[in-house]
């Protein structure tokens, strides 16, 4: 896992200035059932994420073990994982100060 | 089985009967797992439209906890609620479309489900089996992604049974079952001694369920890679 490359991941989506703005994340975790393709699959057709950041997303949950997918309000995260659940990928919630493990950069997640 | 390929009429495999049937029963199976450990009973409807809202307890069965996971790893409570909110609308949302798979992909389904009198979905049906004299499993485009995340839940039920708790062991059942096709037939049955490994399997039954998660991912992969194409060509 590299805090470095999270400068770069989650620009899309995100409106509003995070931080205070987004306090909550989607993070998808990787799992030894999953098709890389599917993974991509999801990222660009669930959050319109183009190629290039799909497949950096996903190689990320590949090789780190997880990714923040997403970042916003509570109830917009809680319907984005209910999607991930839906498509089959494991996904969970938190508060982006959260402190489970510092997944993709810790308070950084998702709010680049 | 044949690699799906993007065809006028959808996403287009020919599949073995015998392929069919297994796939299809595990279909049928993972669906009345799914619907038995969460509440939704046999006779309930979980087509489009209809709503739930019933109180999501957390799943006895270890596999469908891996369907229907927590949504947050530390706080109970956000993870309860949250289970509470969606657990049944998901888990009906899973059963309808394994529900489909099945019906796409059953030989013989649509013979009993009557014929050109029949609602829109049976006459889908007999569609269905016409293009299965070629043994062709259609998927059309539109239910293509339905189709592809029954394959997931499958695959991660099988993988739970089968023990495949990381990347490596699944690579390593790929390496076997392929060494396995490779080998004659013959030689391979070796008796089976009865003796069951870690995750409670013979080594026969290793063998089967293991071809069948390595056949429902070739199809999953194939299927994807097209409609990754098509999503990225704007189609």
């Amino acid at each position: 896992m590299t805090a470095g490359d999270t400068a770069t991941e989650a620009e899309a989506r995100t409106e509003q200035d995070p931080g205070l703005a987004d306090p909550w994340v989607t993070i998808v975790w990787n799992d030894p059932v999953n098709l890389m393709s599917y993974v991509s699959y999801v990222f660009e057709s669930y959050f319109g994420y183009p190629r290039a950041k799909a497949e950096k997303l996903m190689m990320q949950v590949h090789r780190a073990g997880r990714a923040v997918v997403s970042s916003g309000p509570r109830e917009r995260m809680e319907v984005d994982v209910q999607a991930m659940h839906s498509y089959g990928l494991w996904a969970t919630m938190r508060t982006s100060g959260g402190s489970d493990g510092g997944a993709a950069g810790g308070t950084d997640g998702g709010a680049a | 089985m044949t690699p799906f390929r993007s065809a006028p009429a959808g996403y287009v495999a020919r599949w073995e009967p015998v392929e069919r049937e297994v796939l299809a029963r595990v279909a049928r199976d993972v669906a009345e797992l799914v619907r038995a450990d969460s509440g939704i009973g046999r006779d309930v409807e979980v087509g489009e439209g209809v709503a739930f809202t019933g109180v999501g307890r957390v799943p006895s069965d270890p596999a469908v906890r891996r369907l229907l996971p927590d949504a947050h790893r530390d706080d109970p409570d956000v993870a309860d609620e949250f289970r509470h909110l969606t657990q049944t609308d998901l888990a009906a949302g899973k059963v309808a479309r394994l529900e489909a798979f099945v019906a796409c992909t059953a030989p013989g389904v649509a013979a009993e489900a009557g014929g050109e009198e029949g609602t829109p979905e049976e006459q889908a049906d007999a569609a269905a089996l016409e293009a299965r004299v070629n043994d062709e499993v259609v998927v059309p485009r539109e239910a293509a992604q339905d189709f592809a995340g029954a394959l997931t839940d499958l695959r991660l039920v099988l993988a739970e049974r089968l023990g495949l708790v990381d990347d490596e062991d699944v690579e390593d059942l790929h390496d076997a079952v392929l060494a396995g096709l490779d080998d004659d037939a013959d030689e391979l049955d070796e008796p089976d001694d009865g003796s069951r490994d870690d995750a409670g399997l013979t080594a026969g039954e290793r063998r089967y369920w293991g071809g069948v998660f390595v056949a429902a991912g070739f199809a999953q992969e194939t299927l994807v890679t097209e409609m990754l194409e098509d999503l990225r060509a704007g189609r």
